[in-house]
């Protein structure tokens, strides 16, 4: 009895390292016969949005030569990169799929990716250079970025108006708005410690700072340069002098803050915009919001990736060229794409959706989305096992009763980075 | 709650039962002379092959999804993935190699890992004895005669045991969440159900909520096992029923209540469905909560070291450990029993 139970918990717990097998026709190619793509993707595919299937149903009418077949992953993305690494090793991965910027050097460093520079190079010049540098590992290129996620400031502007406040363009004045604003029981911003990893990293960015830069063949990890300071110093001193609301930004007390109006400003990213005020609507409340730029963090008109991804050629892709093809057109479908609630990564506006309209009062919230998605800071760059740097949340929950500071989040940011990157066995430089 | 291991828990209770009921009574079969067997060879080994095919689902079955399962997870535990090249982004794949011990090393030098093991221990040091108590109580209170409708009350304590764990957790984690409980409201002013702590028994509820009614039907089966007429005879000798249930019936359960408590401290050592569904929303838990999740972020590449060896690792750590522990409480109960 005990020696089977304690085999039994073994092998529960080892069939999580087989699961997800599943078979794929291989594609077939050669004379006459039309090249085969397969695509796996995480896009919402919600409704009112233009399905991908249906975009992928255009593509094969016009390109008899090159059929894809594309196939929704449902489930988080953490699942899929398992479920992209177990098929891509039994050798029956697709062709083409959706990675978080985050996670492309990881993938690029187990061999999952191909290179495909000499392709992406032709189509580089439709896409935001900064969301291109994102699909970018060293000199390979892996794919073609298809939404941003760049950081803006979103306001009410009428509780705005009320209170006398300005919209803040430095974070100077940010603070000294939000000071203002807390006097009257209102709050301009939200500390979310459950977004630490992804929105802080995305602020050093939009503060000029580069955390993965590489000297010589060594990565050089600085999670705590000024720029990161700076963002500590503002955040630090909202919390210290309770001007923000803290809460977690996928918990209850956010939307609460939202629907009670205490909380009539945040610093979040673009995606947040489809569906951020949905439960304002039918409210007073609705059609005051604006979304603006994010404040100047010190390094001018420029704004950090949160978020967003690409669509990358997986290893062993026998068509890259064709799988391009299609991925350069695919992402340049922009309406299309931003009917899925993208901030997409291809050059040109979409058209902002009636809805978005509504509830940002008239406003072209996509023309606004689009100028951050081009203010992207260019040189922030992540490095393989960023994944890992989930930890930051774990110590910025500690900021909310004084437990942790601010520039602690950062420094867990680099030690985690660093023991990160000796855990995967690559040269880092200490 | 926990992938529990497929268990047999009626068997496992009539094998005990014959150990510790003196009525015990087995056919006793006349043993077959040396010459006997020697005549009836040909029939033996016909039997032998039908009890052989007899044996061939489970024994498929159980190569499949038990041995090289497990076979897979050693072997992948003596192997690291590794950069090909020594650049920046490695060569641009990994490569598996062979490192012997390596990673039990890293295992077993994982603070992680152990500040988790400590806390399901913890876990386990409350959780389990007041969910055996309660599962104890409510079977001898549905197996006297005190309740009208047993079955009625056996299947309304098993349901949540019905529900998927992790719809039950995240069902729980509403109910502790202030903005949207429905009873938060009536706890004293700044109550946190999922502050550091109180998060442990916060998930402690959750889980003898969901397995305390299992736990009834194990005793429940042992106690419906013991023969009626030990109670006559007690009733004869003027036992009361308060009597009988301490003196006879909760005696008589003690294999059941072994057996019990044992795929309990295997269960809670793989706690993973509550923590995931907690630190959803109390990111101050973190990826490395208890050994389980340790193992799961670590193959998802979520906390490093990552990878499929020294997941592997943790997984046979773990399971080493809960055999362990299981072996240490079984041996101190029969020595309990060989005392009394």
């Amino acid at each position: 009895m005990v020696r089977s139970a304690a085999v039994a918990a073994a092998a529960a717990i080892s069939v999580f390292g087989l699961a997800a097998c599943s078979t794929d026709a291989g594609t077939s190619g050669g004379n006459g016969e039309p090249v085969e793509i397969t695509y796996l993707h995480r896009l919402p595919d919600g409704e009112g949005m233009t399905p991908v299937s249906e975009i992928v149903d255009r593509w094969n009418e016009e390109n008899p030569d090159i059929q894809v077949n594309a196939t929704k992953f449902d489930g988080a993305a953490s699942d899929m990169i398992l479920k992209l690494e177990t098929d891509l090793k039994a050798g029956n991965g697709p062709c083409l799929a959706q990675l978080g910027y985050a996670e492309v050097p990881q993938m690029y460093v187990k061999g999952l990716v191909e290179d495909v520079a000499d392709e992406a190079a032709k189509y580089s010049d439709d896409f935001s250079a900064g969301a291109y540098s994102l699909m970018t590992v060293g000199d390979a290129v892996v794919g073609l970025p298809q939404d941003t996620g760049p950081l803006v400031y979103f306001y009410n502007a009428t509780e705005f108006e009320k209170l006398g406040l300005a919209v803040p363009e430095t974070i100077e004045q940010l603070a000294s708005e939000a000071a203002t604003s807390a006097a009257a029981g209102k709050y301009i911003a939200a500390f979310t410690p459950d977004e630490a990893q992804y929105w802080l990293s995305a602020q050093a960015a939009a503060a000029g700072d580069e955390w993965f830069t590489t000297s010589g063949d060594e990565w050089k990890v600085d999670t705590e340069g000024e720029g990161s300071q700076a963002v500590a110093a503002l955040w630090q001193g909202l919390v210290d002098n309770k001007q923000v609301v803290v809460t977690e930004r996928w918990g209850e007390g956010f939307p609460a803050a939202i629907n009670d109006g205490s909380l009539i400003g945040h610093v979040g990213a673009a995606w947040e915009a489809g569906f951020l005020l949905d439960s304002l609507d039918g409210t007073p409340a609705e059609g005051q919001w604006r979304v603006a730029q994010l404040p100047d963090f010190g390094a001018g008109q420029m704004t950090g990736p949160d978020g967003g991804s690409g669509v990358a050629v997986m290893k062993g892709c026998e068509h890259p060229a064709e799988a391009m093809e299609f991925n350069a057109w695919f992402n340049t479908q922009i309406d299309d794409l931003a009917s899925q609630g993208l901030v997409v990564a291809a050059n040109g506006t979409a058209e902002t959706s009636e809805k978005m309209l509504r509830q940002f009062g008239g406003q072209d919230v996509l023309a606004e989305l689009a100028a951050a998605s081009a203010n992207l800071n260019p040189d922030f760059v992540y490095a393989p096992g960023f994944s890992s740097l989930s930890k930051m949340n774990e110590t910025a929950s500690g900021v909310a009763d004084g437990s942790a500071t601010v520039a602690d989040i950062f420094a867990t940011a680099q030690t985690t980075a660093v023991a990160t990157l000796e855990d995967l066995g690559l040269p880092v430089s200490k | 709650m926990f992938s529990w291991p497929p268990p047999a828990p009626f068997h496992e209770d009539e094998r005990s039962m014959t150990m510790t009921t003196p009525v015990a009574a087995r056919p006793a079969a006349p043993d077959p002379t040396p010459s006997a067997a020697r005549r009836h060879g040909g029939r033996n080994r016909r039997e032998a092959v039908t009890g052989w095919l007899f044996m061939l689902p489970f024994a498929i079955l159980f190569v499949v999804v038990f041995l090289i399962p497990i076979l897979v997870s050693i072997q992948s535990s003596l192997f690291a993935q590794q950069p090909s090249g020594d650049g920046l982004y490695g060569g641009g794949e990994l490569v598996d190699t062979f490192v012997g011990f390596d990673n039990f090393a890293l295992a077993i030098g994982s603070a992680a890992f152990w500040t988790g093991m400590g806390r399901v221990v913890l876990y386990a040091a409350i959780q389990i004895p007041v969910m055996i108590i309660a599962a104890l109580f409510l079977a001898l209170l549905l197996d006297s005669f005190i309740v009208r409708r047993p079955g009625f009350f056996r299947l309304a304590f098993f349901l949540p045991f019905a529900i998927p764990g992790i719809i039950a957790a995240m069902m729980w984690l509403y109910l502790y969440t202030p903005e949207v409980s429905p009873f938060m409201d009536y706890l004293p002013e700044g109550t946190d159900l999922m502050a550091p702590g109180t998060v442990l028994l916060s998930m402690a509820n959750m889980t003898t909520w969901t397995y305390t009614g299992y736990n009834m039907l194990i005793f429940l089966a042992a106690l419906q096992a013991i023969p009626r007429d030990l109670y006559e005879a007690a009733r004869i000798d003027g036992a009361s029923g308060w009597q009988i249930a301490t003196r006879i019936k909760v005696p008589l359960v003690r294999g059941a209540a072994l057996l019990a408590v044992l795929l309990s401290i295997i269960g809670t050592i793989q706690l993973f469905n509550e923590p995931v569904i907690m630190e959803s929303a109390n990111p101050w838990m973190g990826k490395d909560y208890t050994p389980m999740m340790l193992t799961y972020n670590s193959l998802l590449g979520a906390v490093s070291p990552s990878g499929t060896g020294i997941a592997s690792a943790y997984s046979l750590l773990m399971a080493v450990l809960a055999g362990a522990l299981a072996i240490v409480y079984a041996l101190l109960q029969r020595r309990k029993g060989d005392v009394a």
